[in-house]
């Protein structure tokens, strides 16, 4: 539904976006993660048809952007950070502005439809000046599906709104997927966990990750990490008696005790435990580390800013 | 099929817009008092004047077509409605001529108001009626060039003031043309620059009753290029 092949764009000398290139089938939701100004919607805005790429290319429904750029357009829904809206305007006659824009066929009655969807059937002769925040969102949704598009994009559609909407969105984001292809950018990494089924991180224009939630997670460590507390040695003591074990890759100290990264599907709990009574300390707590989202992120950008700067990457304590 | 979308929202806009509505209340305002002076007068020291009201609009455009066209594509672009617009599958072409439609259009049913103005005066005496539809005709299309002035100055510009500034120095200029055109002592400088000047185009000859083919190509050449301009602001959107 979405192929993207080495999608670039340059202003000037600033490589906005750097040879992106990643795919997404029919029913998928992808989402795009990164901090602020790592790329995300200028991407979203080549894919859209508004900005022309500076080199490489993408295909929408199998229509290239370029190219085909009309075809290309027909079969996206967008929606942009900021929803544009006429305030003058009532509910129902923006939203079939845009379906009749778009050339829907039987605009008035396919806005009926979608405005039961997103629950402002209600408020369909209201002026859009007259709506909040969390209904405006709704109806920036509704513009982007009138059409009933093969892809739909949403820079931040959670932004800016209260947390039951939130959950509201994220919900109906999910919905869509059964039908849609949907590309989803957020910057809040809970929500890519929860939302979407394959996450693309993005930073400095550039994917430095992609998978799904899970995978991501995984491909991380290369396995699980434990945390151990223990009383009765030093650090010294504890880390050759630790460090000794086969499986554990290394550790770090954190807060009263110690991180340790395992490789790949060792399971050395039952070791740690022997060795830790059998030299007389004491083990006061050894639990599972679960990677999230979040560490990935933050690692990957990270490491990102830290060769930049010049400098390794390396934890100190 | 996207221009006429675009030229009814448009329209709408006109028609629900308190300051449209202002501004078409100055206009018939302004061109109903030089109307009645006219009417005035014409009882005793002249026969009345059959383009008054094209005459007194010549000048008020340049004031109200800047008004009239300062917010078409400079608020889209502020409110982000113009991004949205071209990821529409709509030439860019379309959204432009459909919003100076707009503007037109609604410039024109205030000048069909104004044949008020003619109705009362045929009640009362015997109006040269050659000269009103030759003058209506001209300051028609006088009124379309003014507004694509102003519609190209709004692609430029994400701010209303700046645009309606703009517009307003920019028809000012073309208009004083025509009085620079008359104190100039060479005669071929002063012809061309008559030549490019609005009024140098309406006021010796629609107002006087005289329909020309170069004035008509004049004031559509103007609306041509205004457009053709203000697409090429719009396409350069997408450069940026």
């Amino acid at each position: 539904m979405i192929e993207v092949h080495n999608l670039t764009k340059r202003y000037g000398g600033f490589v906005a976006v750097n040879h992106i290139s990643f795919t997404a089938r029919k029913g998928e939701i992808v989402g795009l993660l990164g901090p602020n100004g790592a790329g995300k919607t200028t991407t979203m805005r080549m894919l859209t048809g508004y900005l022309p790429p500076s080199e490489g290319s993408a295909k929408i429904a199998g229509y290239d952007i370029e190219s085909d750029s009309m075809e290309a357009r027909r079969n996206v829904g967008y929606m942009p950070e900021r929803i544009p809206v006429y305030p003058d305007m009532t509910v129902h006659g923006y939203v079939k502005f845009w379906a009749e824009l778009r050339g829907t066929p039987n605009a008035a009655a396919r806005t009926d439809d979608i405005l039961k969807r997103v629950q402002l059937y209600d408020r369909r002769s209201k002026l859009v000046r007259q709506l909040s925040k969390g209904m405006r969102q709704r109806l920036g949704l509704a513009q982007a599906l009138v059409h009933n598009p093969a892809v739909i994009i949403l820079d931040e559609p959670t932004i800016g709104i209260d947390p039951a909407q939130v959950i509201e969105v994220r919900e109906t984001v999910r919905a869509l997927g059964k039908d849609h292809t949907v590309l989803f950018s957020t910057h809040i990494l809970s929500e890519a966990e929860q939302v979407c089924d394959r996450v693309l991180i993005i930073n400095k224009g550039q994917i430095v990750a992609q998978g799904t939630p899970a995978d991501l997670r995984a491909h991380m460590r290369g396995g699980s990490a434990l945390y151990i507390e223990i009383i009765g040695a030093n650090d010294e003591q504890i880390r050759t008696l630790i460090e000794k074990i086969n499986g554990v890759q290394q550790m770090s100290k954190r807060g009263a005790g110690y991180v340790i990264d395992l490789k790949s599907g060792a399971d050395v709990r039952a070791e740690i435990s022997k060795r830790v009574s059998k030299a007389g300390y004491t083990l006061l707590e050894i639990r599972q580390e679960r990677t999230t989202l979040e560490d990935v992120f933050l690692e990957l950008t990270k490491s990102e800013e830290a060769n930049r700067m010049g400098s390794p990457a390396g934890e100190s304590t | 099929m996207s221009t006429w979308i675009v030229f009814r929202r448009e329209i709408a806009h006109y028609f629900t817009s308190p300051f449209a509505y202002l501004i078409g209340f100055a206009i018939l305002l302004v061109t109903g008092l030089f109307f009645t002076q006219d009417l005035v007068a014409s009882f005793n020291t002249k026969p009345a004047d059959a383009a008054v009201v094209p005459n007194t609009l010549s000048i008020l455009m340049v004031v109200f077509a800047p008004l009239l066209t300062m917010r078409l594509l400079a608020e889209e672009k502020r409110e982000g409605i113009l991004e949205l617009m071209l990821t529409a599958p709509v030439p860019d072409g379309s959204i432009v001529i459909g919003k100076f439609l707009g503007a037109w259009a609604y410039f024109s049913i205030i000048l069909i108001i104004t044949l008020t103005y003619q109705i009362i005066l045929a009640a009362i005496t015997q109006p040269d009626f050659g000269n009103t539809i030759s003058a209506y005709l001209g300051i028609w299309l006088y009124g379309g060039a003014t507004l694509g002035v102003g519609l190209v100055f709004s692609a430029f510009t994400e701010n209303q003031i700046v645009a309606a500034f703009f517009s307003m120095v920019t028809l000012i200029v073309l208009w004083l043309a025509d009085q620079a055109g008359q104190v100039i002592g060479s005669v071929e400088i002063a012809r061309i620059v008559r030549q490019i000047s609005l009024q140098g185009h309406f006021s010796t000859s629609f107002s006087a009753g005289i329909i020309r083919a170069e004035d008509i190509v004049f004031f559509s050449g103007i609306i041509v290029v205004m457009l053709f301009i203000a697409i090429r602001a719009v396409e350069s959107n997408r450069w940026r």
